[in-house]
């Protein structure tokens, strides 16, 4: 009877420690209505579908929560390319400064 | 044979009401999701019109769409702007997996083993129906054995790797398709038993049976291999965010991993993503299905005119055979059913949240039917409970004589010899391998 003894103490430890999961990476289900303001875009990131959510999506961060926006538009990709520059503008500079300290 | 036909019939107009009434109960939430879409969509195009006629200056929407935004975020705050967080499936989730699941396994655990032990030790003569439910009792196993270890992965973001993604998803799928698969050999060989009683000493002979567990156990193999090459263990490229923070840019690494498809490209993804539901729909459950309603039919007409007083029993025990295969498993493929056909359709989330919820009850009732089957088939029968009350005997006076370790050697000999003389005993009796 060893294995019930094991399982019965697999399951006792899952049901103890079950209170705390991880968050399960959801993926978006629909595109929004409408379209966000620059503004309040704080971040994003890309949804593939060959992956295991079911249609590409960008989603967007923003201070009320995440959005999930269709790439087919072109507001879309403008605001992705948008974050994308300044990314790249800072990439830049940081790396310039970091240049100038070593000589 | 007109009534085993009629009693088909019967059968399969009981079972197609049922799925007829789960797609009513979806057709409402479907017709409005359509209808949704359909206005959502002249309105983005409407959107897109209006800001890409009028330049891209911010002003020329910014007040329309503060509007907008407004209206939005009054109807739904909890979900924004279909990121959708599955409340409802969360913490229906979290009460199933752990606890009904660890039921499930205990139970599932206790029966097939009983089973296993008592036809690997006492059941020395075999029919073909013993071999298959020995089989049936090892898939089950397997099956319950693999399921704390898919919840608990599921639960914590897949902490055990690559190897026990696939080994897991991959058991999970083949134990899936052998065990349904069996069930309907089973009936079959009910039915050649029973229906066919002429031609029944030249089919079923064990090595046949021997030869189609292998052949159903390879085919499982085989039916599985798209879930054991595709799934993957990863990180979803979704987790992975870049943010701004006020001229600050930085990367957000999550640690979230996933036991999930993964794909080259997007046409494998299309297909592979409709074609492995597919399969686990039509032949883990339509193809069993209908095999086992035209030989339990055609039985249950054979019975009703045997003259046997043991008939009423051996028909209420096939009607609830079915009937448990058909309640475990039928709701569940219907909603998969439904899933699969709309896979790539846009869902609102309380839609998408409803749906997974369901897929999350239901798929735990079809997991329950690996309990239900040691009761089912193999308790429910005379010479098997004769069998396993032994088992207990033995076992009873193994314990009291093993509190005196002098004599273990002479004991264990003694059980051995005891064991194989009882079920010599028993062949005697067990002919019939529709035994009830």
């Amino acid at each position: 009877m060893l294995p019930i003894k094991a399982v019965v103490v697999i399951a006792l430890t899952v049901c103890l420690t079950a209170s705390t999961f991880a968050a399960y990476p959801h993926c978006c289900r629909r595109y929004m209505i409408g379209r966000l303001q620059d503004s309040i875009i704080k971040g994003y990131s890309v949804q593939t579908d060959t992956e295991m959510c079911r249609i590409n999506a960008i989603i967007f961060h923003t201070k009320k929560g995440k959005a999930c926006a269709d790439p087919a538009l072109k507001w879309v990709m403008d605001a992705v390319d948008r974050i994308r520059n300044k990314a790249q503008k800072i990439h830049q500079r940081s790396s310039q400064g970091r240049k100038k300290k070593t000589i | 044979m007109p009534r085993s036909c009629i009693i088909a019939l019967v059968i399969l107009v009981l079972t197609c009401a049922g799925s007829a009434a789960g797609f009513i109960i979806h057709r409402h939430t479907f017709i409005y999701s359509a209808e949704d879409l359909i206005s959502n969509q002249s309105y983005t195009t409407k959107m897109s019109n209006q800001s890409y006629t009028t330049d891209m200056s911010n002003q020329s929407y910014s007040p329309k769409m503060s509007e907008d935004e407004n209206n939005y975020n009054g109807s739904d705050n909890l979900d924004y702007d279909g990121f959708c967080l599955f409340h409802n499936n969360q913490s229906v989730v979290d009460v199933i997996g752990p606890y009904v699941h660890s039921i499930i396994c205990i139970l599932g655990l206790v029966g097939n083993s009983l089973v296993i032990v008592t036809y690997a030790f006492y059941k020395r003569t075999k029919s073909m129906t013993d071999i298959y439910l020995f089989n049936v009792a090892i898939a089950d196993l397997l099956f319950v054995l693999a399921l704390p270890f898919i919840v608990y992965n599921e639960l914590w973001s897949w902490p055990m790797g690559q190897v026990a993604c696939k080994l897991l998803r991959g058991s999970y799928s083949v134990n899936l398709y052998s065990g349904l698969l069996l069930l309907a050999c089973i009936s079959t060989d009910r039915y050649i038993a029973i229906v066919q009683a002429r031609r029944s000493f030249r089919l079923r002979s064990l090595s046949y049976s021997r030869i189609i567990c292998a052949i159903i156990w390879i085919f499982a193999i085989l039916v599985s291999v798209p879930t054991f090459y595709f799934y993957d263990w990863y990180e979803p490229s979704h987790t992975n965010s870049i943010m701004m923070n006020d001229d600050n840019q930085s990367e957000i690494l999550s640690s979230e991993y996933v036991c999930e498809f993964k794909f080259k490209d997007r046409d494998t993804a299309m297909a592979v993503k409709v074609a492995v539901p597919s399969t686990q729909i039509s032949v883990g459950f339509f193809l069993p299905l209908f095999i086992m309603i035209f030989c339990y039919s055609a039985i249950i007409d054979t019975l009703l005119k045997a003259k046997n007083l043991q008939r009423h029993r051996a028909v209420r025990v096939v009607l609830v055979v079915v009937a448990v295969f058909i309640i475990c498993h039928l709701p569940y493929n219907i909603v998969l059913l439904y899933d699969t056909v709309t896979m790539f359709q846009q869902r609102s989330c309380e839609e998408a949240d409803m749906l997974e919820m369901a897929k999350t009850v239901l798929q735990t009732i079809a997991y329950m039917h690996c309990c239900l089957n040691p009761v089912l088939y193999a308790f429910v029968g005379v010479n098997f409970r004769n069998h396993f009350r032994r088992i207990f005997r033995d076992l009873w006076c193994l314990g009291k004589k093993y509190m005196s370790p002098r004599r273990f050697s002479r004991v264990t000999s003694d059980f051995y010899m005891s064991s194989t003389r009882r079920s010599m005993d028993g062949s005697s009796n067990s002919g019939a391998s529709f035994t009830m």
